[in-house]
C-alpha cells in the first residue's frame, strides 16, 4: 500500500505544503482523469448545490402536501412521484441532502477526529500505552458498530447532531486501529530509521516524515467514508431511529416509504438511488485519488 | 365516499359473524377440534397483566371476569351467574359460579375474586391497579365475602357505569397464589382462569398462550361453554407493517391484526376481515390550555379549522379507519354526540380570522403569526411507533403543513415509547398538543379524561388542563345518574361543553382490525374495549 522506503526518503515531504500541491493536478494531469470521475465530480457537485442551497434545484415545496395527489408515480411534473400525502419526492430529496450530507460529513469528521487521536497515540507511544489502547480498541470492536450506534440514538434520543454522534464514535475505533497500524509502519520504515541516525530531532522526524507518510491513505479513506456513514445514518433512520418528520432526510425517507414498497416503488427506489449515487460517486472520487497517490496514474 | 368498512364498522358480534359466515357458508358446521392458532400482533406490551391495553388484549384470553358486556352494551354473566342491586344502588351483592379453578388448581370462590379487589385499590404502588383504582376507589365502602359464593360490594356513593367498567380487561380475576409472588412474576406469567394460560413469553417475539383443558367459566357472551376448540395461541409481535402483512400473505400467519392501510382494500378481497371500532376517547389532540397560545379559545378554535383532517384521515389510512372530528368521545360509545364530528371543518379563513381577533396578526418572514414577539409554535408530543402508527403520525404531517398556511409552526416531537408512558418530557410546560386515545366502553372514560386537579394533585390524563367546574358536575352528576335519558343528555351536554371549547381536537377512534384465513372461524372481538377473542375458533378443514 505504501510506497517503497527508500523512494519516499528521498523525498521528503510536508502535508501542507508539497503534499498539497500533489494533490492539485496539472493540465496534462486532468486530460487523464477517466470519464467516471468527471461524472461523479458532477454528481457531487449537483450534490452540494443541493445540500447549500435546495431551492435552486426544487421544482416544487418539499413540505407541500397535496391530499388530492397521493401516491402518483414518476412523471414530468414530479420527477420522482410523490409520496403518501401528495409531497413531491425529488423536491424531498433535493431537500434532505443538507441533512444526509451533514451527518456523513460531521460523522466522518468526528470518527477521523477521534480516531487521529486515540491512533496516533498508540501508533507513537511507548508499547504499555500502544497494548492498553489497542486492548480498548479491541473490545470496541468486538460490538458491532451498528449496536454503539442505536444505544446512543435510544439513551439520547434522536436528533441530527446525536445522529452525528452516534455514526461517528461507532466508526472511530475501526480507523483509529488503521491509523495506528500506519503510524507504526512508517515508525519503523527505513527512511525514519534513517533519519534517526543522522541524528535529526525527534519532534522533527515526526513532524517532516511520520506524520505526512502515515496520513496519506487517510485522505482516501475519509472520502470513502462519507459515503458509507451516509449509509449508515441511513440505515438508522430505516429502523425508525432516525430524525423526527418530516425532515426529508435521505433516511427517514426510506424509512417512511417502506411500507409502501409493493404499490409504490419509487418511494424506496429514488432516495435510494440518491444514497448510492452519492456515495458511489464520493468512493469513485477517493479511489482515484488513492491510485494518484499510489503512482498508479501518472500524476 | 362510500366506504364499504362502514358495514363492517359496527360493535356488533352478529355483524361480524355474518361476515364470517357468508364467507363460506356451505361450510358452516360443528367446530373442529384441534390446531395452533398464529396471531401476529403489532405492539409488545411491558407487562402481560392490566395497564396498557395491548396488554388487555392477552389477558382477554387467560383470565375471566366478574361480569361481561355484549356488543349492545348489556350486562351480561361471567364469573358472577346472577346479581342484585339494592334500592338506593349502594350494595351489589354477586352469586358467583361454582366449581371453577385457576389453571394453578387456586380455587377461583368470592373469597380469590375480594383478594384481587383488595390487592387492586391497595395503597401500596407495587401492588396497586392503577386503571381499575381510577375507576373505583373513590366509591368503594367495603367488600365482602359473605360466604365462598357470594360477593358483596358496597359503595359510599352511587356510581352508575359500575356493572360496565369491571367488564373491562383490568377487572380480571388472576390467581391469588400468583398474585402472591409480586408484580413481576406476574407481568411475566400471570394466572388466570380463562380458555388459555399463558405458557412462555420470549420477549420481543411471541407469547406462547396453550389451552385450558378444564376451562368451565365462559361468559354469556361466548358462543360455546367449555374450552377452547383450538389448542393454542403463539401470539407473535410483528411491529413492522409489511413483514406483518406478509406472513398472512406467505402463511405463516393464520391471523394478523391491524392490517396496513396500503393493503386494506385486497385484503378485503382475500381474507375475513372483523373490524371493531374501540369506544372512549378517540385519537385526539388534547390542546395545552393552561399556557399560550392556546390559554385563548380562539386560537385553538382557529387550530381546530385549519387542516383537513377528515380528508387526512382518509388518506392516511386508505378508508380503514374512519375519522372522529368529536375529539371528546368515540363513535362506538353508545353516548357520543354525531354532530360534533362536523365541528370545526377545514377553513383557513376561519382560522385566519379568529388568529387575527387573538391578536396573533404580525407575520414573520416565514409566514409564522407573532404576538408581543413571540412566535405561533406549537410542539406536538407524540408516541410514534406505540401509541400512534406511521399512518397515524402522516394524520399529523399533513396537519402540520397545513396549519403553516394559517401561521402556525408545528414541531413534530416524537417520544419512544418508553419515556411516554414514564411521562418524560410531558409537563405542562413541555408541549402545547398531544395526541392520544384512552380505551373504555362508554362514557365513563369522561372522569378519567377530566377529573380536575385536586389538593394540588395534577390529573395527568387530563393533559388539555381543560377544568371547568361546570364540566367536573355535568360528568360526576352523569356518573350517578340511573335514569338512561337523563344520564345521556349530562354525558351529551359535557361533549359540547368539551368540543366547544376546542380543548381537543378529534382525529380518529382505534380500531381493532383482523384479517384472518378464511379457513379460521369464529374468531371475534369483544366489547369493551375491542378485546379479540380465540376461545370459540376453530379451523376448517
Amino acid at each position: 500500500m505504501t510506497k517503497p522506503a527508500d523512494q519516499l526518503s528521498v523525498y521528503p515531504q510536508t502535508l501542507v505544503g508539497d503534499q498539497l500541491l500533489r494533490f492539485l493536478p496539472s493540465a496534462d494531469a486532468l486530460r487523464t482523469v477517466p470519464a467516471t470521475v468527471y461524472a461523479a465530480g458532477v454528481v457531487v457537485a449537483f450534490f452540494l448545490v443541493a445540500a447549500v442551497a435546495p431551492s435552486l434545484l426544487q421544482t416544487h415545496d418539499p413540505f407541500r402536501t397535496d391530499l388530492y395527489a397521493t401516491l402518483q408515480s414518476p412523471s414530468l411534473d414530479h420527477f420522482f412521484g410523490t409520496d403518501q400525502s401528495g409531497r413531491d419526492l425529488y423536491s424531498r430529496v433535493v431537500q434532505g441532502t443538507g441533512q444526509s450530507l451533514a451527518i456523513g460529513l460531521g460523522a466522518i469528521g468526528l470518527s477521523i477526529g477521534i480516531a487521529l487521536l486515540v491512533g496516533v497515540t498508540a501508533g507513537l507511544a511507548g508499547r504499555r500505552t500502544d497494548a492498553a489502547l489497542s486492548r480498548f480498541l479491541d473490545v470496541l470492536l468486538a460490538f458491532p458498530n451498528l449496536f454503539l450506534a442505536l444505544l446512543f440514538v435510544a439513551v439520547f434520543g434522536a436528533t441530527t447532531t446525536t445522529l452525528i454522534v452516534s455514526v461517528g464514535l461507532g466508526c472511530a475505533p475501526g480507523y483509529a486501529r488503521l491509523i495506528r497500524g500506519q503510524f507504526l509502519v512508517v515508525r519503523n520504515s527505513g527512511y525514519v530509521e534513517a533519519a534517526r541516525a543522522l541524528g535529526h530531532p525527534y519532534g522533527r522526524i515526526v513532524r517532516q516524515h511520520i506524520f505526512p507518510n502515515a496520513m496519506r491513505p487517510l485522505i482516501v479513506m475519509i472520502t470513502m467514508g462519507v459515503g458509507q456513514t451516509i449509509v449508515w445514518a441511513s440505515s438508522l433512520a430505516f429502523l425508525g431511529l432516525g430524525v423526527a418528520p418530516p425532515s426529508p432526510e435521505w433516511g427517514a425517507l426510506l424509512d417512511a416509504g417502506r411500507n409502501y414498497v409493493t404499490v409504490a416503488w419509487w418511494l424506496e427506489v429514488m432516495p435510494g438511488f440518491a444514497i448510492i449515487l452519492f456515495a458511489l460517486s464520493v468512493t469513485v472520487i477517493g479511489q482515484h485519488l488513492q491510485d494518484r497517490l499510489e503512482g498508479r496514474v501518472n500524476p | 365516499m362510500t366506504r364499504p368498512v362502514r358495514r363492517l364498522a359496527v360493535r356488533s358480534i352478529p355483524a361480524a359473524m355474518a361476515l364470517a359466515l357468508a364467507a363460506s357458508a356451505a361450510a358452516a358446521g360443528e367446530p373442529r377440534q384441534g390446531g395452533i392458532i398464529r396471531y401476529g400482533h403489532y405492539q409488545e406490551p411491558p407487562c402481560l397483566y392490566t395497564g396498557w391495553v395491548q396488554a388487555g388484549y392477552i389477558q382477554r384470553q387467560y383470565a375471566d371476569n366478574l361480569v361481561a358486556r355484549d356488543n349492545d352494551g348489556n350486562i351480561v354473566p361471567w364469573l358472577a351467574t346472577s346479581w342484585t342491586v339494592s334500592n338506593d344502588n349502594l350494595t351489589y351483592t354477586f352469586r358467583i359460579k361454582p366449581d371453577v379453578k385457576f389453571t394453578d388448581g387456586t380455587v377461583l370462590d368470592a373469597n380469590a375474586i375480594l383478594y384481587n379487589f383488595n390487592r387492586w385499590l391497595s395503597d401500596d404502588p407495587a401492588k396497586a391497579n392503577r386503571n381499575a383504582k381510577l375507576y373505583v376507589a373513590e366509591y368503594i365502602r367495603q367488600i365482602s365475602a359473605p360466604d365462598p359464593l357470594t360477593l358483596k360490594i358496597e359503595l359510599s356513593k352511587p356510581y352508575q357505569p359500575l356493572l360496565t367498567v369491571l367488564a373491562t380487561y383490568f377487572f380480571g380475576i388472576l390467581s391469588p397464589t400468583a398474585l402472591e409472588k409480586g408484580q413481576e412474576a406476574i407481568c411475566e406469567k400471570p394466572i388466570g382462569s380463562g380458555p388459555f394460560y399463558v405458557d412462555e413469553w420470549k420477549r420481543g417475539q411471541y407469547v406462547v398462550l396453550k389451552r385450558n383443558p378444564d376451562y368451565n367459566s365462559a361468559p354469556a357472551t361466548a358462543k360455546h361453554q367449555g374450552p377452547a376448540h383450538v389448542d393454542g395461541i403463539v401470539w407473535k409481535f410483528l411491529k413492522d407493517n409489511t413483514l406483518r402483512y406478509g406472513s398472512l400473505q406467505s402463511g405463516e400467519s393464520d391471523a394478523i391484526y391491524d392490517v396496513p392501510a396500503v393493503y386494506w382494500a385486497e385484503a378485503q378481497k382475500n381474507y375475513t376481515i372483523i373490524q371493531d371500532i374501540t369506544g372512549g376517547t378517540p385519537t385526539r389532540l388534547q390542546l395545552n390550555t393552561a399556557r399560550p397560545p392556546f390559554d385563548d379559545v380562539r386560537v385553538r378554535q382557529a387550530f381546530a379549522h385549519v387542516s383537513d383532517r377528515r380528508k387526512a384521515v382518509e388518506v392516511a389510512t386508505h378508508g380503514s379507519i374512519p375519522y372522529n372530528g368529536n375529539g371528546s368521545l368515540s363513535q362506538s360509545s353508545p353516548e357520543h354526540v354525531g354532530a360534533l364530528h362536523d365541528s370545526y371543518p377545514y377553513d383557513p379563513a376561519a382560522a385566519n380570522r379568529l388568529l387575527d381577533e387573538a391578536g396573533w396578526s404580525a407575520r414573520d418572514r416565514n409566514g409564522v403569526r407573532q404576538k408581543d414577539g413571540k412566535p405561533l409554535t406549537v410542539r406536538l408530543l407524540y408516541a410514534g411507533g406505540s401509541l400512534l402508527s406511521a399512518d397515524a403520525t402522516l394524520v399529523l404531517q399533513i396537519l402540520q403543513d397545513q396549519a403553516r398556511d394559517v401561521g402556525f409552526e408545528v414541531v413534530l416531537k416524537p417520544i419512544p415509547q418508553a419515556d411516554w408512558f414514564a411521562g418524560k418530557g410531558r409537563t405542562v410546560d413541555d408541549y402545547e398538543a398531544q395526541p392520544a386515545y384512552w380505551v373504555a366502553s362508554s362514557a365513563e372514560i369522561l372522569k378519567i379524561s377530566w377529573r380536575p386537579d385536586e389538593g394540588g394533585v395534577i390529573n395527568a390524563n387530563n393533559a388539555s388542563r381543560f377544568q371547568p367546574p361546570e364540566l367536573w358536575k355535568l360528568i360526576e352528576t352523569a356518573d350517578r345518574t340511573f335514569d338512561d335519558a337523563e344520564r345521556l343528555k349530562l354525558y351529551q351536554d359535557a361533549q359540547r361543553l368539551i368540543v366547544n371549547n376546542a380543548a381537543v381536537v378529534g382525529l380518529f377512534p382505534l380500531t381493532f382490525t383482523i384479517a384472518a384465513q378464511p379457513k379460521l372461524r369464529d374468531v371475534w372481538i369483544s366489547s369493551p374495549v375491542s378485546e379479540p377473542v380465540f376461545h370459540d375458533a376453530w379451523f376448517e378443514e
